[in-house]
C-alpha cells in the first residue's frame, strides 16, 4: 500500500515535472514567467478528448498535443512576449500571458462547458495491470511514467548535447553575448516556447488519461502547483524542476496515505515559501550556481 | 586611404533623453588597426554596441563593406564578419570552454570540422586545450579574455571590434592581451579597438581617435598621439 502510493506519487510528480520544466525553460531564457503555460497544459487534455471523440486511437493524442500545443507556444511568444523584451517588462508580459491563458479557458468552456469532460478509455487500458515485485500497478500509470522519463531524458540530451540546446543555454545566460556570437536570439526564444509548450501539452494528455477526464480549471490547480515546483527547484534550473516535481508528487501521495488528505497540498506552498526565503536559488542549487 | 571597410557616419545614439553619441564619425580601412580612446563614459562601449546593431541608431549611418547595416540583426552582422568581443569578454560563463569555442565555430562559413578549426586556437592558447571541459566562468579573468579573443581565430572576421579587453586584468595579462592583438594585426586582421589603457592601445594603433562626450574630438596616427601627452591629458584627464 505504501509502495503503491509512492509509485502514484512518482507518476503524478513526473507530470508536475513536465509542466514545471516549461515554466523554467522560458524563465531561463527570458527571465519572465509565462502565465499562459498552465492553460497550454490544460489544452493538452482537451486535445486528447477531441482526438478520442473523432475516433482516433489513444496514442494519437500525443503527437496531436505535441503539434497543437507547440504551435500555441509560438502564439503565446508572439502576442505576450515578443514586444516586451526589456528587463523591466516582466509585469507587462506576465499580465498579457495571464490574459491570453484566460482566453484559452473561455474558449474551451464555450465548447465543452465548465464541468470536467470524460475521456473515454478502452476498458482494457483502464484495467490492465502489471505485477512488479509483488505490487499490482496499472499499466496506464507505467506508460505515463515511461513516456515522461523518455521525454525528460530526451530534453536533457537536447539541452546539453545539441546545437539548439547550446544556443538556448547561451541565450539564457546573456542574450547580448549570444547575439554577438551569431545566435538568432528571437529564433532561440521561439524554439524554447515550442519545446516548453509541447511538453506541457503532452503532460495534459497524460493527466487526462490518468484521471479519465479533461478539466478546464486545472491550469489554476495543477498548473500553478507546477509553477511553485519551478520555484522550489530553482527558477531556470532544469534538473531542479525535474527533481522538484517528483519530490512534490511523492510528498502529496504520502500525505494522502497518512490521512492528511488535502492538507498535503499545503506542503507544496509552505515548501515554496521556505525555499524562496532560505534558498532562493532553489532546493538543489549549489552556492556557486545560485541566481541573484 | 583605400576604400574603408567600416564607416561610421554622423552616428547618434540616445538612452532615453540622454544622448550618448552625438554625431560620431570615423572610418576603418581593411588591414588597419584603429583605436578609439576616451575617458570613462565617453561613449566607447555605446559606439561598439551601436556598430553591431545591439543599440538602435537615433541618426546617422554605419556602412560595412560599403553596405548600410540598417535593418540587420547583431547575429547577422556577426556571421557576416563584423565580429565583436564585447566589454566583460562576452563569453558564456556557464558553458564549457569547448562549447564556447563551438559557438564561434558554428558561425564560421565553410565546412571545417570543429577539431580542425580549434588547431590554431590551441597553438596560440594551449591553456584553453587543457581546460576544454571546464566551465568557462571558472577560469581566471585572463584565460576568459583569451577564450573571448579565440573567436577571432576560429571564425576569421572581416573587422574585429574589441571593447576594453584589458579591463580588470593584471598588468601581466594586459601585456598578454596586447601581444595577442599585435599578432592579429600582424596577420592582417582589421581591428577597431576601444580602450581606456591609452598608452598600450596607441602603441598598436595605425590611427587613433579621441572620443569625448559622444563626439570625436581628435584624430591622428597612434605614434603622433603618443608623442603629444599634453593633448591626451587635456581630452582624457590624467592618463
Amino acid at each position: 500500500m505504501l509502495a503503491e502510493q509512492i509509485i502514484n506519487g512518482i507518476v503524478l510528480g513526473s507530470m508536475y515535472a513536465l509542466v514545471a520544466i516549461g515554466y523554467t525553460l522560458v524563465f531561463g531564457v527570458l527571465d519572465k514567467l509565462n502565465f499562459a503555460h498552465g492553460e497550454t497544459f490544460m489544452l493538452g487534455g482537451f486535445v486528447a478528448v477531441a482526438a478520442s471523440a473523432l475516433g482516433a486511437p489513444l496514442w494519437v493524442a500525443f503527437p496531436c498535443a505535441l503539434l497543437i500545443c507547440g504551435a500555441l507556444g509560438l502564439v503565446v511568444e508572439l502576442l505576450s512576449f515578443r514586444k516586451f523584451r526589456s528587463a523591466d517588462a516582466q509585469v507587462t508580459a506576465a499580465l498579457s500571458s495571464l490574459a491570453l491563458g484566460l482566453i484559452f479557458i473561455d474558449l474551451v468552456q464555450k465548447y465543452y462547458g465548465s464541468e470536467p469532460v470524460p475521456l473515454e478509455l478502452p476498458l482494457a487500458v483502464r484495467t490492465a495491470t502489471l505485477s512488479v515485485a509483488g505490487i499490482e500497478i496499472a499499466q496506464i500509470k507505467l506508460a505515463i511514467l515511461a513516456i515522461a522519463v523518455l521525454l525528460m531524458a530526451g530534453l536533457h540530451v537536447l539541452v546539453n548535447h545539441t546545437r539548439v540546446g547550446r544556443n538556448i543555454r547561451a541565450v539564457a545566460e546573456s542574450p547580448l553575448a549570444a547575439s554577438l556570437l551569431g545566435i538568432h536570439v528571437r529564433l532561440v526564444t521561439q524554439q524554447t516556447f515550442v519545446i516548453a509548450s509541447a511538453l506541457a501539452g503532452i503532460a495534459g494528455v497524460m493527466l487526462a488519461m490518468r484521471t479519465g477526464y479533461a478539466a478546464s480549471d486545472i491550469g489554476f490547480t495543477f498548473g500553478i502547483k507546477a509553477l511553485a515546483i519551478m520555484a522550489i527547484g530553482g527558477m531556470g534550473d532544469l534538473r531542479g524542476a525535474m527533481l522538484g516535481g517528483i519530490l512534490v508528487g511523492v510528498v502529496e501521495a504520502l500525505a494522502v496515505q497518512f490521512g492528511f488528505g488535502k492538507l498535503g497540498e499545503i506542503v507544496v506552498w509552505i515548501l515554496m515559501i521556505l525555499v524562496l526565503l532560505v534558498r532562493p536559488g532553489g532546493l538543489f542549487s549549489t552556492s556557486s550556481e545560485r541566481r541573484a | 586611404m583605400p576604400e574603408p571597410i567600416l564607416e561610421i557616419d554622423a552616428l547618434e545614439v540616445s538612452y532615453g533623453p540622454i544622448r550618448a553619441l552625438r554625431g560620431c564619425s570615423l572610418a576603418v580601412a581593411a588591414g588597419e588597426t584603429v583605436v578609439v580612446v576616451g575617458a570613462n563614459g565617453a561613449g566607447k562601449t555605446t559606439l561598439l554596441r551601436a556598430i553591431s546593431n545591439v543599440l538602435p541608431h537615433a541618426a546617422g549611418e554605419v556602412r560595412f563593406a560599403g553596405q548600410p547595416t540598417r535593418g540587420q540583426r547583431a547575429d547577422q552582422l556577426a556571421r557576416a564578419g563584423l565580429l565583436q568581443v564585447p566589454e566583460g569578454r562576452g563569453i558564456i560563463a556557464r558553458l564549457s570552454v569547448a562549447e564556447n569555442l563551438q559557438l564561434a565555430w558554428a558561425m564560421r562559413p565553410g565546412n571545417s570540422t570543429f577539431a580542425q578549426a580549434c588547431l590554431p586556437v590551441f597553438e596560440r592558447f594551449p591553456r584553453l586545450q587543457e581546460r576544454l571541459n571546464q566551465r568557462a566562468g571558472s577560469m581566471s579573468g585572463g584565460e576568459q579574455q583569451m577564450l573571448a579573443l579565440a573567436r577571432a581565430i576560429i571564425c576569421p572576421p572581416r573587422v574585429l571590434l574589441v571593447d576594453e579587453p584589458s579591463l580588470g586584468l593584471s598588468p601581466v595579462m594586459v601585456s598578454e592581451v596586447f601581444s595577442v592583438l599585435r599578432a592579429f594585426r600582424a596577420a592582417g586582421v582589421t581591428i577597431l579597438l576601444v580602450e581606456q589603457n591609452v598608452r598600450q592601445a596607441l602603441g598598436i594603433a595605425d590611427r587613433a581617435y579621441v572620443l569625448r562626450q559622444g563626439s570625436i574630438v581628435a584624430e591622428g596616427s597612434g605614434s603622433s598621439m603618443l608623442a603629444d601627452p599634453a593633448m591626451l591629458r587635456y581630452y582624457l584627464g590624467s592618463t
